[in-house]
């Protein structure tokens, strides 16, 4: 079923993309969180160009080049920047404990593979066998976002949020148009420039990035 | 060409407050005359919808297209903007804050001229690249003086609104991933006509994933519970002209979304999936507001946890059938105008109070007549008494809601619009009454601003007491749309 | 016939090279670390030594004290006979089981956690409980991990899974296999208590977790239980080499391919020694509230494991 190279090497990647973002939910390490979301943005970009090889599409050569230069280079130095700026190091203990977290990570893999199983059912791509594990990354994003305490920790879940996005754009239809696409990566830069200057108002207004601090608005 | 009128001077109006440095009162003019002309396109827009011509088409793939629905929240949003950049802090302004009002003026007009793309784009996809766009720009004004509650109410707002909104994004991509799959990546593939047309091919199973992840992320942007955790914090922190836009018009921009994907999802799976949704979001929404409304103590969030409330009252519309559908409508009208209106009273008071908690504002009627007067009016418009629209909009969603044999569902709408209803006449009694406190000036004089708002009022009475017949036909047409 | 004298050959073969294993990843393990270290035979010198040794026992042992050396041993040596080495198929099939293999890890672990509450020191009870908490999570780790590979095999018979592989070369690198073995090398790390979760070479309380639970033991009884933490070694090795990298098994029973199987295998097991010394230099011993939060990485690799596998047929 899934047995043709572009299918092993797509299901190989997408597994890598959603180890990484497991990553997030195992170490305190704020540097850790920016250095995993690098190597799976370099991940998704080696996806990108060998979609682009076997559809024979020179459009994702561009998108990967733009994908590359967005969230291999400029986003991750933001990001080191913002970390040596406002000198924090470690993830305070999260809402939920770290093997608990981790075994509702598990969980959520399997229920993005229950949902995509109508999904994958129906599309005839050698990709899609990597459509659960999309999913899977983009309920991790979210499992991030939910139980963090730093900012800076749920900006980086939201950066892996996107990455599963792209990453269930890129196998289940081989990307979208290029206008959408060019689109989107706008946003998502312009939408990290804004988190990034949020959280200078934070640490201006509150100093520190804590999130349990956020709490002068009640009812 | 209109399409050009419509979204080039909201573009030159932030190149202008961009280009001028130090500001000058005269570019806050130039920007509300500015504000005029979409206003003037999105009404001819409206017109020609009205006398029954197929809808205008532009750009390369037919990027834009402005049928009945875009024409009316066109509508909408350009009458709430111009209404936002007149009464704007931008028009008289002095030399400490005019680094704040020039930041201010970019960021809204890139926020309305979002707004405008996302509702006149043709293309999926467009629309949301403008979504988060709306997200991104309105964010960035709400921290307009860096408090600890705006600075929170900021960094909640892009958090939960970008979540959102790529959430949206995989319900698209998941949309367009079976459309590709049937009919292949044609040219338009993500335009709207498009994928009406093929809809009965698509997948029934992937399309109400696809709907479920869109209902979660515009329903974020909308209000809809549980995903509006960042909506009384946001709409209560952001300067006035921009809670006005935002509770008034981005709701409307986000149902307006939510809408046109329902059209798409009811042609292959059947209105009944996403009725079911929408109401039972709409009903949260509305428990939520109204038990909300009984502990409130700040009153802008008074109004925007009243924005939640109709936002669930409009899904529940939207969910119960075309004669639902028709009173949804009625009901965005009409909070749009009523809530941009207290919005920017609510500023009016804030200047002249310099408070937002409830219990320090009070004899609005004897210190600000005018101020006091409208926005007593503004209240008993948007609770749903007569004369005013959302009086004759309730009737019709209860009507709906009755003809399909839903009575125990209107009872309880019913139920928590009262106490809604009494909980804001509560908070309205102590506004308007009692000494005025300390430290507050009396008296107000009729400026122009304050004639500009009685148009607002004109357009409550006028929807209240008779529905326009162009508004019937508008309304009926996009019923037309909407169920196929 | 010949297959069970094989099978229990097996068994033999691994008894003779366990502490020859040990031994190896010490002598490695030292000369990374610049020192001369022991020759890579001193681990049988040592077994020697202690088995012409007198035993002593607390007062407050029980049988239980006396019965588990001999327990750990014994189960250890059988599922040894259990999990391919050299020779795949093994006559043993009805019972050359996953689940046999790890109930069987499980009994000797469980029965040494309570020898060293038995005779009531503190040493003991606080190494048990600690290697209670690792052997928590490990277990269905290592349960987990051997099923991913059982599902594309369709049995959980270890001969099978092998030959599966073996058939099937490009299963190696499917994500099932690879996400399985990187559970189960976490998983070996824990289990035979090397570094980062156990120092193998402390003798202080805060770090002890194995040493703690047999510092009671000493003699031919130490001498059983410290061979048996080597064959421990030897399994999860030899399951590691075996179960992911077959090729080099001998499939027939000629001596040609039982020679060049035993070099192949000899030769993975030298990787594998060098692979955890290395690592065992490189890192530090992880705090202990730390350890659940690794073999929970593990457990998830696991379980993705299986997902993959499964899902993926």
């Amino acid at each position: 079923m899934y047995n043709s190279l572009f299918s092993q090497l797509s299901i190989l990647g997408a597994s890598l993309a959603l180890l990484s973002g497991i990553l997030l939910l195992w170490r305190r390490n704020l540097s850790s969180y920016v250095d995993a979301f690098q190597w799976q943005s370099v991940v998704l970009s080696g996806l990108f160009v060998i979609v682009g090889y076997f559809d024979h599409n020179p459009e994702l050569y561009l998108v990967t080049v733009i994908f590359i230069a967005l969230k291999v280079f400029l986003i991750p130095r933001a990001l080191r920047r913002m970390q040596t700026r406002f000198a924090v190091e470690r993830e305070r203990d999260p809402y939920l404990n770290v093997p608990s977290l981790l075994i509702v990570s598990g969980m959520l893999v399997i229920l993005a593979y229950a949902v995509m199983r109508p999904v994958v059912a129906i599309s005839s791509l050698p990709t899609r066998g990597g459509l659960p594990l999309a999913l899977g990354l983009v309920f991790i994003g979210l499992l991030v976002i939910l139980t963090r305490k730093k900012a800076f920790t749920q900006v980086v879940g939201f950066l892996i949020l996107e990455n599963g996005i792209t990453l269930l754009a890129l196998l289940g239809t081989y990307g979208i148009p290029l206008i959408v696409e060019l689109g989107v990566f706008l946003d998502a830069l312009m939408g990290f420039l804004v988190m990034q200057i949020f959280i200078y108002h934070l640490h201006g207004t509150f100093e520190s990035i804590d999130v349990d601090h956020l709490n002068q608005l009640r009812h | 060409m209109t399409f050009l009128f419509l979204l080039i001077p909201p573009f030159a109006a932030a190149l202008l407050a961009g280009l001028v440095r130090p500001y000058r009162s005269w570019v806050g003019r130039a920007n509300a005359l500015l504000s005029l002309v979409p206003l003037g396109a999105s009404l001819a827009f409206i017109s020609r919808a009205v006398s029954g011509a197929p809808a205008p088409t532009f750009g390369p793939n037919e990027l834009l297209r402005a049928d009945s629905l875009s024409a009316l929240i066109l509508a909408c949003v350009t009458g709430v903007a111009a209404l936002a950049l007149f009464l704007g802090p931008n028009l008289n302004v002095s030399a400490e804050s005019a680094e704040q009002v020039r930041r201010y003026q970019i960021f809204v007009n890139l926020f309305i001229a979002a707004m405008l793309l996302a509702v006149s784009a043709n293309n999926v996809g467009i629309m949301w690249v403008a979504m988060e766009a709306t997200t991104i720009f309105s964010a960035l004004v709400i921290p307009l003086t860096l408090t600890k509650a705006s600075v929170e109410a900021s960094w909640k707002y892009i958090l939960i609104g970008s979540t959102g909104i790529a959430l949206a994004f995989a319900g698209t991509v998941l949309a367009y991933f079976d459309f590709v799959n049937l009919v292949g990546p044609i040219e338009n593939a993500l335009n709207w006509p498009a994928l009406m047309t093929n809809a009965s091919a698509l997948h029934p199973e992937i399309i109400r994933l696809a709907f479920i992840f869109l209902l979660v992320g515009y329903g974020t942007k909308a209000g809809l519970a549980p995903m509006h955790t960042w909506l009384p914090d946001a709409h209560a922190e952001a300067p006035a002209p921009l809670s006005a836009l935002m509770s008034g018009v981005l709701l409307a921009v986000a149902i307006y979304a939510i809408l046109r994907w329902k059209a798409v999802v009811d042609a292959v799976v059947g209105p009944t999936f996403t009725n079911q949704l929408l109401i039972i979001l709409g009903l949260f929404s509305i428990t939520i507001a109204a038990f909300s409304l009984v502990i409130q103590r700040n009153y802008k969030r008074m109004l925007a946890y009243s924005s939640i409330e109709h936002t669930g009252l409009i899904c529940l519309g939207l969910g119960m059938g075309p004669m639902g559908i028709f009173a949804a409508l009625l009901l965005l009208i009409s909070h749009c105008t009523a809530k941009s209106m207290l919005f920017l009273l609510a500023g009016n008071i804030l200047h002249r109070y310099n408070s937002t908690k409830i219990g320090q504002v009070s004899g609005l009627l004897k210190a600000m007549p005018w101020t006091g007067g409208l926005f007593t009016v503004g209240l008993l418009a948007l609770i749903g008494l007569p004369p005013f629209g959302m009086f004759v909009a309730e009737l019709a969603l209860f009507r709906a809601g009755f003809a399909q044999s839903n009575p125990w569902l209107m009872a309880a709408t019913i139920l928590l619009l009262t106490v809604a209803f009494v909980s804001l006449l509560r908070h309205l009694n102590k506004i308007l009454y009692g000494p005025i406190p300390e430290g507050v000036g009396a008296g107000e004089n009729f400026g122009w601003r304050t004639a500009l708002l009685f148009i607002n009022v004109a357009v409550l009475t006028t929807l209240g007491l008779t529905l326009p017949a162009p508004l019937v036909t508008l309304l009926n047409q996009i019923i037309g749309i909407i169920v196929k | 016939m010949a297959n069970y004298l094989l099978g229990i050959g097996q068994g033999l073969l691994a008894l003779v090279l366990a502490p020859g294993l040990v031994g190896i990843v010490r002598w490695i393990k030292a000369r990374l670390q610049n020192r001369r270290g022991a020759p890579p035979w001193q681990p049988y010198l040592d077994l020697g030594k202690l088995f012409a040794k007198d035993v002593v026992i607390s007062n407050h042992a029980s049988w239980l004290f006396r019965l588990t050396p001999y327990l750990v041993f014994s189960s250890t040596l059988a599922v040894a006979c259990l999990v391919p080495s050299v020779f795949v198929l093994l006559p043993f099939d009805g019972i050359g089981d996953l689940l046999t293999v790890v109930y069987l890890l499980l009994l000797g672990t469980f029965f040494l956690a309570l020898a060293g509450l038995d005779p009531g020191t503190a040493f003991g009870g606080m190494g048990s409980s600690r290697e209670m908490t690792i052997a928590a999570i490990a277990e269905p780790t290592i349960a987990l991990a051997i099923f991913g590979l059982a599902v594309r095999a369709g049995s959980t018979n270890l001969g099978h899974i092998v030959a599966q592989t073996l058939a099937n070369p490009g299963l190696a690198v499917s994500p099932g296999h690879l996400l399985a073995f990187a559970a189960l090398f976490i998983v070996t790390m824990a289990e035979t208590g090397r570094l980062p979760i156990d120092n193998p070479a402390t003798h202080l309380e805060l770090t002890m977790i194995h040493e703690a639970m047999i510092l009671e033991y000493s003699g031919r009884y130490l001498a059983l239980i410290e061979w048996a933490s080597g064959l421990k070694l030897f399994i999860f090795f030899s399951l590691l080499a075996n179960l992911f990298a077959p090729w080099g098994l001998a499939t027939v029973l000629t001596p040609m391919a039982l020679l060049t199987a035993g070099f192949v295998f000899l030769g993975k097991l030298a990787l594998l020694a060098l692979v955890v010394a290395v690592i065992e230099t490189r890192v530090a011993k992880l705090r202990l509230f730390r350890v659940p939060e690794l073999l929970s990485v593990s457990f998830v690799l696991a379980l993705l494991s299986v997902i993959s596998s499964f899902l993926l047929r």
